[in-house]
């Protein structure tokens, strides 16, 4: 069984952020890494094609410059190989452009199932895999916590509020599973040198039969209008207990109609 | 020349780092404090091979070397986590029955290595310390065993090893009166073995403890290498423990630094952040280039070993590592104390504690002065005292 996997490679979140105040969007240079969202798709991919006895991890991945860090993690952890769709025209792509970026490269991987995160670290639009499961015409499950392979169908233990749904559906398929789904590995040392040697096909946006006016800044529908800096956290409020502590909590409670 | 550091190194180093920062300075020295042991991080480790990164891939390892075992090393002491049980059993003792050991011996010890199980090291006497020549632990051949007779001191982590490796004298040079030397692997548990705790004021997870071998019967197939050749075996062994001592302080360093850099941009005492004083900037600056020079050469240390440079080389290059890291990171640690002012004293945040780990560096497993004699004579080809 062939798993593709769609990560994202994103700027260190450790690092802080800077917004490019022209466009308005994330600088994507410095260290970049792989989301760690999709670290759980990855080591679930992983365990799946290991339990089918079979096949194997393909990921797939668009991000500026050829960079290929982030993918090298994950191929450390045992992915076979990447695809990796980088070209300038890419620039300004919005969620949509990304997703049929994304769907044009996993047509070339021939998988049985597609596993993207819920949401990414950086953008967390949480749109693209939903985007991506329609263009390719293909079944979508959404926040996963377990999934099963059974023959042509994946059974999904799929988070809601109150507890979890069981979804069935045919393969191929895209499912987008939580951090609840598994615990991803760390790579080894011998994972990490093997992934050395471990193929990051290279793809422009003409390879994949596009037009470069469909994505980018070219394609994008979406734009950022205005970016604001985030509301302060206010101070707390401080009861001093004069006999009456317990009481004044039980109002301020009441007052945010949470008893 | 190549300074930048490699991305199977910094992936090496992340990895590492996630795994660390899982359990925290917290987990540490929580153990630490109440006598346990950081058995759940060490194994964690040891599962996934950052623990024998440096040994052969043939006997389980990771077939990286020491540069490998370095990153591992500093990254989990920068995650507050400082193991010194690296510097022994990972560094030195491996190193020494890789390179000496005949292949049983690999097959019965690497492997387990490698996973994670902890050979610890003792060669300390009471009367030889710095001076190994001194060495008055005796191994006696007696048929198919050797009788091992002495008292060791300041052994680490014995409470928590299957095995030691155990440097032993088998003969005295006729010519210069030094002790002829050879090594063991020893079960802690051996009969005839007692140990005593020596209670230190080290915050840390090991334990130090006296050994007495009272006439301990070790099977002669435990003898590593070649009968009088010891000290010449552990020279190899010291290289990567000087490499891996120097990281456990460049790792202090860089976690007092990181700590010292966040308080002082948000701490504020006259309407400014205290970070904008050069009174307090100043010394963190000059403590972070101390501690990026300590690097640079430990890094080269550990190439010029990996790298089977001429053994003086490498072993001058670590000499300087290990004194520079231990000076490094006591001065990280202090300015990073200074810099928290009363609250550098303060149990919660995580800098005093590792006060007395970060001074013992400057001891041990070499002491400052036996590293300036080494380069003075060996280096400046300066006369000897002694
Ligand atoms: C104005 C604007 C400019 C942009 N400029 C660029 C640019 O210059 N270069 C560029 O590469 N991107 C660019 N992007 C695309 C952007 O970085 C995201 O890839 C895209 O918008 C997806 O949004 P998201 O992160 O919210 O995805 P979400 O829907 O939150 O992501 C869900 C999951 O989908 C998968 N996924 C999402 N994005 C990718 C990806 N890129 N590769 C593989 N898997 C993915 C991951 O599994 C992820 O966890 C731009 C976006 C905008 C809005
Ligand atoms: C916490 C801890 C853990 C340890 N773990 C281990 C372990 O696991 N295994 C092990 O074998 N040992 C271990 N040791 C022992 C350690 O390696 C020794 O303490 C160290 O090598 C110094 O030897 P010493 O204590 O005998 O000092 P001494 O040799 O008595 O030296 C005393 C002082 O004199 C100085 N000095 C000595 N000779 C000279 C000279 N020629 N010129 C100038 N100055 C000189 C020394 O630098 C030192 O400052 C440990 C020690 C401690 C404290």
């Amino acid at each position: 069984m062939n798993v593709v996997v769609c990560v994202k490679q994103i700027p260190d979140p450790a690092t802080p952020g800077e917004l490019d105040a022209s466009t308005k969007t994330l600088r994507r240079s410095g260290s970049i890494i792989l989301d760690d969202s999709d670290a759980y798709g990855v080591e679930m991919g992983l365990q799946l094609a290991d339990k089918a006895g079979g096949g194997e991890v393909i990921l797939v991945s668009m991000a500026p410059n050829n960079e290929n860090k982030g993918l090298r993690t994950a191929l450390a952890m045992g992915a076979a190989k990447a695809l990796l769709i980088s070209d300038e025209a890419l620039a300004g792509s919005d969620a949509l452009s990304t997703a049929k970026v994304l769907a044009k490269a996993i047509e070339r991987a021939d998988a049985d199932l597609i596993l993207t995160a819920t949401e990414s670290t950086d953008g967390y639009t949480g749109t693209i895999p939903a985007q991506v499961a329609e263009l390719l015409g293909l079944p979508m499950v959404t926040f996963a916590k377990h999934i099963e392979v059974d023959g042509d169908r994946v059974k999904v233990q799929r988070q809601t509020e109150a507890g979890y749904d069981e979804v069935e559906s045919p393969l191929p398929a895209v499912v987008s599973v939580t951090a609840g789904v598994v615990e991803p590995r760390y790579p080894s040392f011998k994972g990490i040198m093997a992934a050395k040697g471990k193929p990051v096909d290279e793809l422009k946006v003409a390879d994949l039969g596009l037009d470069a006016g469909q994505v980018g800044w070219a394609g994008a529908r979406q734009e950022i209008a205005d970016v604001s800096a985030a509301e302060e956290r206010k101070a707390g409020e401080i009861v001093e207990d004069e006999g009456d502590g317990a009481e004044r909590i039980v109002a301020f409670l009441e007052q945010l109609k949470v008893i | 020349m190549e300074f930048s550091e490699s991305a199977e190194h910094q992936m090496l180093r992340r990895a590492v780092g996630d795994l660390t920062a899982k359990y925290g300075h917290e987990y540490f020295l929580e153990r630490a404090r109440s006598g346990g042991k950081t058995t759940e991080l060490w194994n964690e480790l040891g599962r996934n091979g950052f623990l024998g990164v440096g040994l052969p891939e043939e006997y389980g390892g990771g077939g990286g070397g020491i540069s490998e075992l370095a990153v591992v090393c500093e990254e989990v002491a920068a995650q507050g986590c400082p193991l010194l049980l690296i510097l022994v059993s990972a560094a030195i003792c491996a190193e020494v029955i890789t390179r000496f050991g005949n292949e049983d011996q690999k097959r019965a010890w690497l492997p387990g290595l490698a996973r994670g199980d902890k050979m610890v090291f003792a060669i300390t006497e009471p009367d030889a310390g710095s001076n190994s020549h001194k060495v008055a632990t005796t191994a006696t051949r007696d048929g198919d065993v050797y009788r091992l007779r002495g008292t060791k001191t300041y052994i680490s982590g014995v409470d928590e090893a299957d095995r030691m490796l155990v440097v032993t004298r088998t003969g005295v040079d006729e010519i210069t009166g030094h002790a002829q030397l050879s090594l063991f692997v020893v079960d802690t548990d051996a009969p005839r073995l007692e140990r005593t705790l020596i209670p230190t004021e080290i915050t840390a997870p090991e334990r130090q403890f006296q050994l007495f071998f009272e006439d301990v019967e070790v099977p002669a197939d435990r003898l590593v290498g070649e009968e009088g050749a010891g000290l010449r075996q552990v020279f190899f062994g010291l290289n990567p423990e000087r490499i891996t001592g120097a990281c456990i302080s460049t790792g202090i360093g860089r976690y007092a630094l990181a700590k010292a850099a966040a308080y002082a941009r948000e701490r504020s005492v006259w309407g400014v952040p205290i970070g904008t004083h050069q009174g307090v900037s100043h010394p963190l600056a000059t403590a972070k280039i101390e501690l990026e020079l300590a690097r640079l050469m430990t890094t080269k240390a550990a190439w010029l070993h990996d790298h089977d440079a001429d053994r003086n080389v490498a072993g001058e290059a670590a000499n300087m590592a290990k004194y520079a890291a231990a000076e490094a990171g006591l001065h990280c640690l202090d300015a990073a104390i200074q810099t928290h002012g009363g609250n550098g004293m303060a149990s919660e945040y995580g800098l005093a504690d590792l006060w007395g780990l970060a001074r013992l560096l400057r001891i041990a497993p070499v002491s400052r002065e036996m590293v300036l004699n080494f380069v003075a004579q060996q280096t400046l080809g300066l006369p000897k005292s002694y």
